[in-house]
């Protein structure tokens, strides 16, 4: 009788044993942000990594190492200028990833074309509470009144500042704060002020269309009056309005002025910046973490660093955002324990939302931003409103086409004097055209 | 009077041999600069990027990246392709441009003409057709998909073809005397006098497939299907331009390796190549 309790109580574990076993996944995950397994292939803890790339790997390897389903996460990775056509053929060639990043910006060719897995009740069942979320972040997450994505931050423009250079201006006020501008006109004139008192340029920004800098900071322009460059509903541009103008004219004068390099790429912007040839550059939540670093470091000339937002300068707070989120692509052949695993790595992400946001990213939670710690990391007491000022441009489809449409009209203001009104009237006319296409499913 | 103009002649030449010595130097500075930029530190580099001494000197980048466990994978599998590649273009294009040189049939003019066209005729037209056909029939992340759309090259029939009709068609005439068949007079006869321009063509081909891009990107999706020039691709971080310029170069100068040593090795018969193509 003894003896077949004992071999009972061992079936019954068995059982068990195998049966959590068979629920184990493998989860095929496919990302950008580079591969750095020499450097972070064996760090299973992700408050030990740094940068994009260290805290997802080491990320990774924690929910490997310390997942109860005994799951696990295969990486994949992709050129982040080819990751889209990339993730897009894999829905041909048949093998889709079970996680995947996506920007928001890029979210709504996928939805449009039905390759998302509705996330709302999967978060729900997982405990994933998207009130958390701040509302730019939810929104940028959300098509059709679903939720199709976990936010995992909002990266947004800041303006990052050479302090010893302001000082040097007098824009340093006794408190030890920067003084910013408040309108265009202010702008201006502290840039001529700024560039007499240091003999450096006022401004370092990236201004040869590969990442569209300026474009980012003409849509935080527009919606700082009020105004948009896109409709809400995704069918109309506004990119020739009054707003626009005004906010094009401004852009143009800072380069007319001088206060600019027209000629600055995205590495020669930072490479003036750091150093100490530009008082400020106008880049994202990205790179506060290596600037900041770099300035502690003391191997550049930048000395006293710090991140700021966008100021108000065409009325009330606004400014540019992104957002990187993880998707589950839509693939009728994965088994249920495979999506059930998916669910519980996105829901360990969002565990470790903090994580993220020390490379310098948003985080995308309140509960996070409210927190001590995150207000302990460098710059973010600065910044702790941004998610709140942060706006994403409405969700429509071929956005990077807009996009890249307006940069190029764009940079013939500065790099050949396209006036500002003829600049913004062959943005608008070529993003009709995209608009038209992607409203009739071009 | 003839040793004035050959003194004149002299100068000329030497004024050319220098002019073509700067020019040299110019096309090569990018590359010295790529070489430079791969030995410095990522840290250095995104305060400056200039010069063309690597100083301070490292070899990390090429180290991180031959540490990888990827990088071996990926290298044969570019191999496999370039060199497969190769060796069907070679078969195709000497078969077909022989056809088209020396035999006569059926709607020889109009097949002629139709394969002209496809000259014409932007790979990016025909892309999605393509990708979707190679879905349908379940065999991207295959070697032979990466292989199998560059196989028909106009250019290489065309190449081909043009030498085939350079030879001379006594000596067809004189193996047919002796009663050689049409494909022993192509394997015996035609194919060992065509190995300047089989070589030539095999070295283009070779390079193109080892440095295409975009059709491995979209057929090859799994990761252990990358070729080298996706997979290296795959680890740059977002920023890498300027955080990570020096890895980006290492890997920039560790791909182009084997075609450098290739055109090394190869280069009398690509200058003859190109001459070839380019006079004929």
């Amino acid at each position: 009788m003894h003896r077949s309790k004992a071999l009972a109580a061992l079936a019954l574990t068995t059982a068990l044993t195998t049966g959590g076993a068979a629920g184990a996944a493998e989860i095929q995950l496919m990302r950008f942000f580079g591969d750095c397994q020499n450097d972070y292939g064996s760090v299973n803890d992700a408050s030990e990594a740094n940068g994009e790339c260290g805290i997802i790997t080491a990320l990774v390897n924690e929910f490997n190492a310390t997942n109860q389903g005994g799951h696990t996460v295969t990486v994949q990775t992709a050129e982040w200028g080819a990751y889209y056509d990339l993730l897009t053929a894999t829905f041909q060639t048949g093998n889709i990833p079970d996680v995947a990043v996506m920007h928001s910006s890029v979210m709504p060719d996928f939805v449009s074309r039905d390759l998302l897995t509705p996330l709302g009740p999967l978060f729900q069942e997982a405990g994933i509470d998207t009130a958390d979320f701040v509302p730019a972040a939810l929104q940028n997450a959300s098509a059709n009144d679903e939720v199709y994505a976990l936010p995992f931050d909002l990266h947004a423009l800041l303006f990052h500042i050479n302090v010893d250079l302001m000082e040097q201006a007098g824009f340093v006020n006794e408190d030890g704060t920067v003084r910013l501008p408040t309108s265009p006109e202010e702008f201006i004139e502290m840039g001529k002020q700024f560039e007499e008192a240091t003999g450096q340029n006022f401004i370092a920004v990236e201004s040869q269309s590969a990442e569209g800098m300026m474009v980012r900071f003409f849509n935080s322009l527009v919606w700082q009056q009020g105004s948009t460059t896109l409709a809400d509903d995704g069918t109309s541009a506004n990119l020739n309005g009054p707003e626009a103008l005004a906010a094009a004219t401004f852009i143009k004068q800072i380069y007319d002025e001088g206060l600019a390099d027209p000629g600055l790429d995205y590495p020669g912007a930072e490479q003036a910046f750091l150093n100490g040839q530009a008082g400020i550059i106008i880049n994202g939540t990205w790179v506060v973490d290596s600037y900041n670093a770099q300035a502690e470091g003391g191997s550049v000339p930048l000395q006293n660093y710090v991140a700021t937002n966008v100021p108000a300068l065409m009325g009330e707070e606004a400014v540019w955002a992104d957002s990187h989120m993880w998707v589950i692509p839509r693939d009728e052949s994965r088994a249920p324990e495979e999506q059930e695993a998916a669910v519980a790595f996105l829901t360990f992400l969002n565990d470790n939302n903090f994580e993220w946001s020390r490379t310098g990213h948003l985080s995308v939670r309140q509960s996070v931003i409210d927190s001590p710690e995150f207000a302990a990391l460098p710059h973010r007491a600065n910044i702790s409103n941004t998610s709140q000022i942060a706006r994403a441009v409405p969700t429509t489809q071929n956005q990077r086409s807009i996009y890249n449409a307006i940069m190029s009209d764009f940079n013939a203001m500065w790099l050949t004097g396209a006036e500002p009104q003829a600049a913004l009237d062959s943005a608008q006319s070529q993003v009709e055209r995209i608009l038209r296409r992607a409203n009739r499913g071009g | 009077m003839t040793a004035a103009r050959s003194g004149w002649a002299l100068w000329g030449d030497r004024l050319l041999l220098a002019v073509t010595v700067l020019v040299a130097i110019l096309w090569l500075l990018p590359v010295i600069w790529v070489v430079a930029m791969s030995l410095k530190p990522n840290a250095v580099l995104q305060q400056s990027t200039w010069g063309f001494i690597p100083m301070p000197f490292t070899l990390e980048n090429y180290a991180n990246l031959l540490q990888l466990a990827t990088v071996p994978r990926w290298l044969v599998n570019s191999l496999i392709v370039a060199v497969g590649m190769t060796l069907l273009v070679l078969v195709v294009s000497s078969l077909a441009g022989y056809a088209f040189a020396r035999l006569q049939f059926p709607f020889k003019r109009a097949i002629f003409v139709l394969m002209i066209a496809g000259l014409m005729i932007p790979e990016q037209a025909v892309f999605l057709p393509l990708h979707q056909m190679f879905a349908s029939w379940g065999i991207h992340n295959t070697h032979a998909a990466l292989m199998m759309p560059r196989v028909a090259v106009p250019i290489g029939v065309f190449l081909m073809m043009q030498f085939f009709r350079a030879v001379p068609r006594e000596l067809e005439e004189a193996a047919e005397l002796d009663h050689a068949s049409r494909f022993t007079i192509f394997w015996r006869i035609m194919l060992p006098l065509s190995v300047p321009a089989l070589t030539t063509l095999g070295l283009f081909t070779f390079i193109h497939a080892w440095n295409d891009f975009l059709w491995p990107l979209v057929s090859a999706t799994d990761a252990d299907m990358y070729t080298v020039t996706v997979g290296l691709a795959s680890i740059q971080g977002n920023f890498a331009f300027t955080e990570g310029l020096g890895s980006v170069m290492a890997s920039a100068v560790f791909a182009s390796l084997p075609i450098v040593l290739l055109f090394l090795i190869f280069q009398r018969f690509i200058v003859a190549g190109v001459a070839m193509s380019a006079g004929k």
